[in-house]
């Protein structure tokens, strides 16, 4: 990756920027002091480019903070003494950050520099989410304004206005992105770099930490009549907020309303049609322009509203529509009646230009030229679903698993229950493995085991990484050692958070990574010693060991077995590292399946299922391009069949 | 040739290279003077499932996915995943179909027959190029990773790109090495033009 080219270039000059690395561009030319995040998708970039950057940059500090929760009190403090401070997470972060951030949002810093943005991208669809969640009804909670960009050009623009707009009012400001505008990459016309302006000295009192609880109720009330009120003020001058087409006519009397990447999507589809509307484009979408909307409403008799998921705009525009008594007919996902009939827009789902149009073929009664239901069709797909990569290390864990239950099952006769988290790993809830009862969010598995190991007599089973260990795991984990819940913690530690990019945590290794030779690692192994429990670590490090699915089996076996029978709560350790970044460092050995020994038998391509391996008609076959090397088929093919290729 | 707009849809499987084919050509197209807005996709939806990706690019910015029924391109690093995106293709058969013949198949799950993918092809448009990408970067190459590259030499046919342009974009992609390379399946891709598929 070219991390030069944030920082690189004359002001003026044209960029070919992702959403996220024009935020991060945006951050250096509003002088800002410190970076803190937990990465997850679509936010990760963020993080990762400031991390690249950020000392030749001047700024003093980036860190991957160890949760949300942590990242945000960290910028948060540093916004109080008088840093301009950003905090980046995905839409579920928030939930992890919520609890700190309505007291930050309420104080009031004292230090002219101070301002704060919080970075949160949701994830539309879900494609990389656990729960699809649509952030902006946290606005309305926590009281602070916000802003949500159309493009990359305005992600590096409303970065700045945020930092602008937070240093004014000390309020923290809320950047809103979606998936299709942190991915989406484009021209984007950079400016000036601007140096911090934080000062040595800074006044704290009565910032951090105040007892005092009618102080705070004062805070409160300064934050709602005067720092929104001023917001509010903002937000209706702000050319955030303008109307686009202002004098455009159409047979409908249709004026539209409509924010961040469904700004894009109405565009296309009104091009399509070939008809034009005023538009109302929301950028500062808290508070809402309550004016401006209230003049734009007047002129049409019939408005849509155009918004992805929840009806944060609708509802509010209704209001303004009800509380000025204006007759106009408001379409949309008409919010009050969570009726799939009446609704215009999916409330469920990522909209695209697709859903606009036929949306407006309905509003307006239009005769497309070409028929969008007609070329809507389906075809016979073949259905392909995420798999762990060739050679993972959680695949050789699901196997041995496998093999693991079946014979405690036979040895104790106790039903077993599995509880997932959020990682890599999750891929376990699918065939061929299928380990999953229940999973809620990222660090919640050891404590679903012990719900159940509470209330029944099966054995309970938690299966969690490293990186999720350390967001929030660890409290859950002494939750159970301290009750003394016999449960069976499978902490899967491949040293690396491997479903958004191999980032580091406090286990990793420090030589292996950016930053890491100013870190200390954590020793996972030391640490769960200290707790005290019953804790046994098996390691494949090195791959050279020819028996180690049989050993992890057996280690299994024997915990499962001994938190049945002692009532005992149990930890298995499983180090094995995350094959994508094991071979960054050096060329894997590839394996190949000799056909003379192979009798199709079918184990390493069904049971194991890794995807560098096929059936041709008469033996399995080995995809040299697609092998990591990891070496498992090698040791459960039970032919000998399996072999290592010379290196070239 | 100067393009008022221009809409592509790339489908693919995860890790075949779909977000540096879009990177190259997006910043190629940028080069060329035009406003790119490209849709990449990161995270789980790589982890070896089905990957869409789509660029468009004109004289005025377009939105990150383009409606059905308006690509002027469609390609596919992979057969079968053509059937994901047919819907974006134009009613009136025009649409530039670019297929790539490698075939990913998957343990006990019936692959889309020949037969069907044609009667589907032949249906939606009258400009269908079948690639062989794969044999072209494995033979020639020597490594299969290239096959993204191989077919985006192909496409410069249809596109308002010069040589050393997507040459300047590659090089922004990829070093040393890896950009040497990288160049060679460009060259490969070019030379297929001349042939007829
Ligand atoms: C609250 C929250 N923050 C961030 C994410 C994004 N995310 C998904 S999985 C994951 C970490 C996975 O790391 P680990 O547990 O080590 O598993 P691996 O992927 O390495 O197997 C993260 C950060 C999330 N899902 N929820
Ligand atoms: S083919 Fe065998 S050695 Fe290669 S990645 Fe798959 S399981 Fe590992
Ligand atoms: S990124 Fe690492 S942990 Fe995740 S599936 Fe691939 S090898 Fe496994």
């Amino acid at each position: 990756m070219n991390y030069n080219k944030i920082v690189s270039g004359k002001a003026g000059t044209e960029k070919f920027f992702l959403g996220n690395e024009a935020i991060v561009r945006g951050a250096i030319e509003s002088g800002i002091d410190i970076y803190t995040f937990y990465p997850g998708t679509p936010s990760s970039e963020v993080g990762e480019n400031f991390m690249e950057i950020f000392r030749e940059a001047g700024m003093r500090w980036v860190e991957y903070s160890i949760n949300e929760k942590v990242a945000i009190e960290v910028a948060g403090a540093a916004y109080a003494r008088g840093a301009k401070a950003m905090v980046g997470m995905k839409n579920v972060g928030l939930n992890v950050a919520s609890d700190p951030l309505f007291a930050l949002a309420t104080t009031r810093p004292k230090n002219e520099n101070s301002a704060m943005v919080i970075l949160v991208a949701d994830d539309p669809q879900q494609y990389s989410s656990a729960v699809e969640m649509d952030s902006r009804y946290f606005l309305k909670i926590f009281k602070i304004p916000a802003l949500e960009p159309s493009n990359p050009q305005e992600c590096l623009e409303f970065t700045k206005e945020a930092f602008n707009i937070s240093k004014e009012l000390k309020l923290p400001v809320i950047l809103r992105t979606v998936t299709m505008i942190s991915h989406a990459r484009s021209n984007v016309v950079i400016g000036e770099i601007k140096t911090s302006g934080i000062e040595e000295n800074f006044d704290l009192s009565k910032e951090v930490n105040v007892a005092s609880r009618v102080y705070f109720l004062e805070l409160k009330e300064d934050q709602i009549y005067n720092r929104l009120k001023r917001a509010l003020e903002m937000s209706e001058n702000s050319s955030l907020n303008r109307i686009v087409n202002e004098n455009s006519k159409n047979p409908y009397d249709l004026g539209i309303i409509t924010s961040g990447v469904s700004y894009s999507y109405t565009n296309e589809a009104l091009d399509f049609f070939e008809l034009e509307a005023p538009i109302l484009k929301i950028g500062f979408i808290n508070p809402l322009p309550e004016r401006k909307i209230a003049e734009f409403l007047r002129n049409f008799k019939q408005i849509f509203v155009i918004e992805e998921n929840d009806t944060f705009l609708e509802t509010q525009i209704l209001a303004i529509a009800q509380k000025n008594r204006f007759n106009v007919k408001i379409h949309g996902k008409d919010p009050f009646s969570y009726s799939k009939e009446n609704t215009l827009l999916p409330m469920v789902g990522e909209l695209n230009p697709t859903k606009v149009a036929l949306a407006l073929v309905k509003v307006l009664n239009l005769k497309p030229r070409i028929d969008l239901r007609q070329i809507n069709k389906k075809y016979n797909l073949m259905a392909r679903q995420a798999i762990l990569c060739a050679g993972c290390p959680h695949r050789a864990t699901g196997y041995a698993l496998q093999k693991a239950i079946k014979k405690i099952k036979l040895k104790t006769g106790k039903d077993i229950y599995f509880y997932q988290d959020i990682g890599c790993y999750t891929l376990l809830a699918l065939p061929p493995f299928s380990f999953a009862n229940v999973k809620y969010c990222m660090g919640s598995s050891i404590a679903l085991a012990q719900g159940v190991a509470r209330t029944s007599v099966s054995l309970n089973i938690a299966i969690i990484g490293d990186g999720t260990f350390f967001h929030s795991g660890i409290p859950a984990l002494i939750n159970g050692i301290y009750n003394n819940t016999p449960i069976l913690v499978l902490l899967l530690d491949n040293g690396w958070i491997g479903m958004t990019g191999q980032q580091p945590n406090p286990g990793s290794d420090t030589r292996y990574y950016k930053e890491g030779s100013t870190k200390e690692a954590i020793n996972l192994e030391d640490f769960l010693h200290g707790t005290g429990a019953n804790i046994s670590t098996i390691n494949h490090y090195e791959k050279d060991d020819e028996k180690y699915i049989s050993n992890l089996t057996k280690l299994i076996f024997e915990k499962g077995v001994d938190v049945i029978e002692n009532r005992k709560l149990n930890v298995i350790l499983i180090r094995d590292e995350c094959i994508q970044k094991t071979i960054k460092r050096e060329a894997p050995t590839i394996r190949y399946v000799n056909p003379e020994l192979c009798n199709n038998c079918g184990l390493c391509y069904n049971k194991l299922m890794c995807p560098a391996i096929d059936s041709k008609e008469e033996f399995a076959f080995i995809d040299r391009n697609l092998c990591l090397g990891c070496g498992i088929c090698e040791e459960i093919c039970p032919n000998n069949a399996i072999e290592k290729e010379e290196p070239k | 040739m100067k393009v008022d707009s221009y809409r592509i849809v790339l489908t693919g499987l995860g890790g075949q290279g779909l977000v540096s084919l879009l990177q190259i050509l997006g910043n190629a197209l940028k080069i060329e003077g035009y406003k790119v807005m490209t849709s990449e996709t990161h995270g789980l939806s790589q982890r070896g499932g089905k990957v869409t990706c789509f660029l468009s690019f004109g004289n005025k910015l377009l939105a990150p996915i383009p409606m059905i029924g308006t690509a002027d391109m469609i390609i596919a690093l992979e057969e079968s995943t053509i059937l994901d995106v047919l819907n974006f293709a134009k009613p009136d058969k025009s649409t530039n179909l670019i297929i790539s013949t490698y075939e990913k198949h998957e343990i006990e799950k019936d692959y889309p027959s020949l037969e069907y993918l044609l009667d589907a092809l032949y249906e939606i448009s009258e400009n269908i190029y079948f690639i062989p990408a794969h044999e072209v970067a494995v033979k020639s190459l020597g490594n299969l990773k290239t096959m993204n590259i191989v077919i985006l030499g192909y496409i410069l046919k249809f596109l308002p790109i010069k040589r050393d342009v997507i040459e300047t974009a590659i090089k922004e992609n990829f070093l040393g090495k890896r950009f040497e390379m990288n160049l060679k399946a460009l060259s490969e891709g070019q030379k297929l033009i001349s042939k007829n598929f």
